[in-house]
């Protein structure tokens, strides 16, 4: 628990020893067939579990860790977790012996300081051993849980300044020894959790580590652990070289970027992510030197291993997603995160915050900055939110329930070159999905009043970003509600000369005399009957608006994703005829003539500066 | 004589199944896609000459005609459904295109977006609220339904789905909204989602009402098409057509909801595979449909194929209704295989069947898995393919796989080799995900190969997957038609409805059965069906509260009338025991702590009728096969001499060790090293494994 511990499990591990050969085909059948082990994990985990943001939102990863504790197979899941198992993976391997690691064994570990994410993101992993007792593979299940047992149901503390206030932080705990269940450990642990749910979600995922690690002995039986071996050598180097090759068709250079979060917690303004990317040949190295440092910062801190993995994230959303996402991707790259800044934080930080901002404001710096090297695939993260607002009330049996707000993500797809906005995108936290109206007022009061696209919300530009959303919700009794307010002043930026999307902002009591805006931070009782307001900003544009096809600007104008003045003001476009009647059409000479204008005003404006 | 016809209109070819008796008469003739109802009755009338008969003394012997369609999935296909407008619940106008975020590859940042079936100007909200337990909330603006319809108009909509939040549980709104919209857009195409697919979650539920009203206008012209031609033809009796949950129902009960008919084509094979399983006593069964551009994977358990409903994404879509499950990948004769970045890769491109594999001599250029097969001398240049329609050509494939060895160092053959390993490691995986997370083992299924070029492949599949015995039926090629005649009249309906089963609601159930009874009743009566001859399946959906999965099982079962006394204080545990053993089956534990919810009914009605017969069993004497010729060919262990065997000169009692090829008429079947087949009494295959292979 250390900077120091954090450089070892950083450090790059080497190669597996094998004394096989491994031809490409069967490498390749055999990776196939330790993802497909992987799937089935998940795929046990989404069916079997109780919380909305497992099974409704997809918040949930499946991977493999070989005896080195690289990252052999990452391919299935939310991709937000999947290149940060392996460090936590890493901790508990460093002491096999002190822990006593064993065949039928399952761990579970989610400190932080110890490889980790944010304390919801609990690591439930089971080594994998050969017929001769040999450590060949670790199988991880990751998923993000409804609570951590901390001040606050959830897990997410506004004003935490170290870890303890967010709830229990386990390095590595075993929860199942030689195949036998440690009830008294996990009784232990569903204790530190408010909701019932919890268990049968902790229960599902020793299930499904459970019957992966056994596919596995099957598959290591059939090939053989040095033919295993050799293949997970030949996967991740593979990796390595198609990575290589991508960043060795890069132009040679360093490109740099600045990405702000309005505000930590405690309202100090613009909190700062520098990234600067140097390409030298097929040598990528992503340095964060730059990066906000000031030690009062609350609740702003981004785990060690979440900054790693984020970058990651980014990083392989701007390659062919064909390559395998494997530990080849990080022999390819050099992190460099200094000590101390918000993305590497000292020990006991607060952690839960920090997955949302800075983390994703990590990966929208390295996408800006590579945006000029590869602008069709330059998307930014989608999650400008700074946290749903989350609502918690009591059952009448006393039990406590707390809408998360998974409804409220926006649509914050940003357009990339060639593509307007549509869908999600990995970073970050792009595979959650909508949660459904009918299926939480079922559980929760809250009424959800809308949630329609915003016209002229997101960027305009050559290619437009999605329309950000108005989402409105109604508490149906008396309530606690918490919201973190960013992105209102630093929202998604436009690429590559496209504009803006709108900024966020969230009001309370809304339609009532005593109607206020969210500036920054909010935690208070809401009476029966309050609506809150979330404005969500929307997809950055991508390219200048006033080259987009004035026939697309006409449909989005019919579609009401443009106004018509915005259709004239934006993007220099003059339609005839009437949106009532659909009859709109292009005035070609009109458009030419503006936009030829516009260009010269744009022109005088960029000599001026 | 009474006859039962089977149909089943595919891209290229329409299949028929005739059944007279115990006797089934195969026919194959080309699809018309311009009026698929003209190569019907092409078929139809060939199956005419072929009994001696005018076509109308013919059709008016036939006791069925039982009918599965592409023509709801080829509209989703090429996106060429009815202009669409939706009437939603106002705040909830974008849930179509929010999707919840879903997106086919998330990774993949130039991915387009699905097309819209109805862009955002025809998505229209009206003011009304419905909540969860069914109380009003806001009462309908019936004007702004009226101004809807205006835009709709304006626009001109030719088909209109209507989706109100919670109108599941309580339909009032829809309804009334569904009477304005018939006075003001008379004879327009309606959809309502409370018939359509009445439960949450709203998504789902949208969707699915969307997609009905797309492809609705051409299912039902389509079929009012050839029900016309079918009476001018002279038949009597009702058309029956197949739905994706596997049953088959009137073209009156279809109308109402036209996405059932998606997917019905492959949900034929799966019905006759069911059925082949039974009477040849392996009830669980791994079914695979190999052809020329998809591997189809479906699953029999206990004898039956499961419709089940969830998140079935169909053509970039989703759709909520019953579909019997089947997985499809991108891999079938005409898969191109390429060498990407140092990797072999073979599909999802496809050749298709123009220009086809290289092989087939019609210009294609780039090296298929059909190529492969050609390569390791499993298919042959000097056998006749495809009912002899055609012979396989070399040139040019050697060259072609020449061109994959030098990127890779190496020869043609291990070239073709390396392919086939590819595509048989990605069709391996394929079931593994197919079977993922249903509990299911796949060793202890039995394989049960068709389509084309299923059973080339069966073998090594099964091996791969532990599984000890494959079946192909003598009719493998035309697999579906048969199946249409298997599936029985069904309907298969449910209700929502959120109780405890601690203290389940026995007069709301009751109620929910008795209106799903009613309704069935009704169809059922149109198809000559009285109520004394249907079987009634009691089901209840049940979870742990917030899991998004219900499991489903049966409750009661009964023939006509009853009177419900299943619905006694008993009720609530016996559901819970079979939850529980359900939830331990499929997910290993079970909440000690919890009570799982009812979160509503089921009802699965369905009548009996005759199907083919399938034969079984093994009474005639062994005999060893003699091959009709010998052939250099690689099986997976090395080129060596193979003996090939015409598999219409092979009898009851027949046996043959691996390795060894089968040349039936219009399939090639491959009998691997460590593998023997046997013809059983009805003619069709065995394949046993005897030994583990190297």
């Amino acid at each position: 628990m250390s900077f120091e511990l954090n450089r070892k499990l950083a450090a790059k591990r080497a190669p597996l020893p094998t004394a096989a050969d491994i031809d490409p085909v069967t490498a390749s059948i055999i990776r196939g067939a330790l993802e497909t082990v992987c799937f089935e994990a998940c795929a046990h985990l989404g069916r079997a579990a109780s919380s909305p943001i497992i099974n409704q939102s997809n918040e949930r990863n499946s991977s493999i860790i070989d005896s080195h504790g690289r990252l052999v197979v990452g391919s299935v899941g939310t991709p937000h977790l999947t290149f940060v198992t392996q460090l936590t993976v890493r901790y508990g391997l460093m002491h096999f012996e002190d822990y006593d690691w064993g065949p039928g064994d399952v761990f579970l570990g989610n400190d932080p300081d110890h490889g980790g994410g944010h304390l919801p993101d609990y690591n439930v992993y089971a080594p994998v051993f050969d017929d001769n007792g040999e450590l060949v593979l670790v199988q991880a299940l990751q998923a993000h849980q409804g609570d951590t047992g901390g001040k606050d149901p959830g897990g997410f503390t506004l004003e935490a300044t170290d870890i303890f206030t967010e709830g229990l932080a386990i390095p590595c705990l075993k929860l199942v020894h030689r195949g036998e269940k440690r009830r008294d450990v996990i009784k232990l642990v569903e204790r530190n959790n408010r909701f019932a749910t919890f268990a049968g979600d902790l229960a599902a995922m020793i299930g499904g580590v459970e019957m992966a690690a056994r596919e596995h002995q099957a598959l290591i039986r059939k090939y053989g652990t040095d033919k295993v071996r050799a293949a997970l050598n030949y996967t991740v180097d593979n990796t390595e070289k198609r990575f290589r090759e991508e960043i060795a068709s890069w132009p040679d250079g360093t490109y740099e970027a600045d990405v702000w979060i309005d505000a930590d917690t405690q309202g100090t303004p613009d909190v700062k992510v520098h990234v600067a990317c140097n390409v030298a040949g097929d040598q990528l190295t992503v340095d964060l030197t730059g990066t906000d440092d000031r030690q009062h910062l609350v609740g702003v801190w981004n785990t060690f291993g979440n900054t790693r993995g984020y970058i990651m994230i980014q990083l392989c959303a701007m390659i062919d997603p064909a390559i395998p996402k494997n530990e080849g991707l990080f022999n390819a790259v050099e992190f460099i995160i200094p000590e101390g800044c918000i993305a590497h934080p000292p020990p006991n930080k607060p952690a839960a915050l920090g997955s949302f901002h800075p983390a994703c404001e990590i990966t929208e710096a390295v996408c800006i900055a590579l945006s000029k090297v590869v602008p069709e695939r330059a998307q930014p993260q989608v999650y400008k939110i700074g946290m749903p607002n989350a609502v918690i009330g009591f059952y009448d049996t006393g039990m406590m329930w707390m809408d998360q707000g998974v409804d409220s993500r926006s649509m914050d797809v940003s357009a990339v070159k060639g593509v307007d906005g549509w869908g999600s995108c990995p970073s970050s936290l792009g595979a959650l999905l909508l949660s459904m109206a009918e299926e939480s007022e079922a559980r929760f009061p809250v009424l959800n009043i809308s949630r329609e696209m915003t016209t002229d919300g997101g960027g305009a530009g050559q290619w437009r970003g999605a329309p950000g959303s108005l989402n409105v919700k109604k508490v149906l009794e008396p309530v606690s509600a918490m919201a973190w307010m960013v992105s209102a002043k630093h929202p998604l930026r436009g690429m590559c000369g496209g504009n803006d999307a709108i900024p966020y902002s969230n009001h309370f009591l809304v339609g009532t005399e005593k109607e206020y805006k969210i500036e920054l931070v909010e935690s208070t009782q809401l009476p029966a009957g309050a609506v809150m307001a979330y404005q969500h900003g929307g997809g950055a544009g991508f390219g200048p608006a006033i080259d987009r096809d004035p026939e697309a600007v006409k449909e989005d104008v019919l579609d009401e994703y443009v106004s018509l003045a915005a259709a004239r003001a934006k993007y220099g476009v003059v339609l005839n005829g009437s949106l009532e009647e659909y009859d709109l059409a292009v005035d070609v000479q009109a458009t030419q003539a503006l936009r030829k204008e516009m260009r010269a005003a744009q022109m005088a404006v960029g000599a001026k500066q | 004589m009474s006859y039962r016809v089977g149909i089943d209109i595919g891209g290229t070819f329409t299949d028929f199944a005739l059944l007279k008796g115990e006797e089934i008469i195969l026919h194959k003739n080309l699809s018309t896609p311009e009026d698929r109802s003209i190569g019907v009755m092409t078929g139809l009338e060939r199956l005419a000459e072929k009994e001696g008969q005018t076509l109308s003394d013919f059709l008016g012997q036939c006791e069925a005609i039982v009918h599965g369609t592409t023509i709801a999935d080829n509209t989703l296909i090429e996106m060429n459904g009815a202009v669409t407008g939706l009437i939603t619940t106002h705040g909830f106008r974008d849930e179509m295109e929010y999707r919840r975020g879903y997106k086919e590859d998330i990774w993949d940042a130039t991915l387009k977006p699905f097309k819209q079936i109805t862009p955002r100007r025809r998505r229209l909200t009206v003011p009304e609220r419905v909540l969860f337990d069914g109380s009003v909330y806001e009462a309908l603006d019936e004007n702004a339904v009226r101004e809807a319809c205006r835009k709709l108009k304006k626009q001109k909509v030719e088909s209109v789905a209507i989706s109100l939040i919670f109108s599941f549980v309580n339909p009032a709104h829809e309804v009334r909204v569904a009477k304005i919209v018939e006075e003001e857009m008379p004879g327009v195409h309606l959809s309502v989602s409370h018939k359509v697919l009445p439960r949450g979650p709203e998504y789902d539920r949208t969707s699915t009402t969307v997609v009905n009203a797309y492809v609705g206008p051409r299912v039902t012209s389509y079929l009012e098409k050839l029900v016309s031609r079918l009476r001018d033809g002279g038949f009597k009796n009702q058309l029956m057509v197949m739905q994706a949950s596997g049953g088959v129902m009137t073209k009156e009960y279809i109308d109402g909801s036209p996405i059932r008919v998606l997917a019905s084509g492959p949900a034929g094979g799966v019905i006759g595979s069911a059925h082949t399983g039974r009477a040849k006593q392996s009830p669980n069964l791994l079914c695979v449909d190999m052809g020329g551009t998809s591997y189809d994977m479906s699953i029999v358990l206990n004898g039956a194929a499961p419709a089940t409903a969830g998140w079935n994404m169909h053509h970039r879509y989703l759709v909520g209704v019953p579909m019997v499950q089947v997985e499809t990948l991108g891999a079938g004769g005409g898969s191109i295989c390429q060498i990407n970045a140092g990797e072999v890769q073979v599909g999802p491109r496809s050749a298709g069947s123009e220009p086809g594999p290289i092989c087939y001599g019609r210009g294609g250029t780039e090296p298929t898995v059909s190529d492969a097969l050609l390569m390791l001398g499993i298919l042959s240049a000097d056998s006749e393919f495809a009912g002899g329609s055609f012979s396989l050509q070399r040139a040019g494939v050697v060259e072609a796989f020449q061109k994959l060895g030098d990127q890779m160092g190496y020869s043609a053959e291990e070239a073709a080799f390396d392919c086939w390993r590819v595509v048989n490691a990605n069709m391996i995986q394929a079931i593994r995900r197919a079977t993922a997370g249903k509990g299911i083992d796949p060793k202890e299924m039995v394989m049960l190969a068709y389509g084309g070029n299923g059973p080339a492949f069966a073998a090594v599949h099964a091996d791969a997957l532990g599984i000890k015995k494959v079946l192909v039926p003598k009719a493998s090629p035309t697999f579906s038609a048969l199946g249409t005649l298997v599936a029985k009249p069904t309907i298969d309906e449910e209700r929502s409805c959120t109780c405890s089963v601690g203290s389940p609601d026995l007069e709301k159930l009751k109620s929910l059965w008795q209106q799903l009874e009613t309704r069935a009743e009704k169809y059922f009566a149109d198809a000559n069906f009285t109520r004394d001859k249907v079987n009634f399946h009691y089901q209840v959906n049940m979870r742990y509260a917030g899991q998004n999965f219900a499991v489903s099982f049966e409750m009661y079962q009964c023939r006509g009338s009853q009177d419900y006394l299943f619905l006694n204080g008993a009720f609530g545990e016996k559901a819970l025991q079979a939850f529980n053993k359900r939830h331990m089956e499929e997910f290993g534990h079970i909440r000690e702590m919890e009570l799982p919810e009812i979160i509503g009914v089921r009802l699965v009605s369905s009548v009996d009728t005759v199907a083919p017969p399938v034969g079984s069993g093994f009474s005639a004497p062994t005999v060893t096969a003699t091959p009709m010729k010998i052939r250099r060919a690689n099986l997976g262990d090395g080129y060596q001499e193979t003996p090939v065997f015409d598999g219409d000169k092979l009898r009851p009692g027949h046996e043959i060790a691996g390795p060894a090829v089968i040349e039936e008429t219009f399939t090639t079947i491959v009998v691997y090293p460590g593998w023997k087949v046997c013809v059983d009494d009805s003619g069709d295959y065995e394949m046993r494994k005897i030994q583990q292979s190297a």
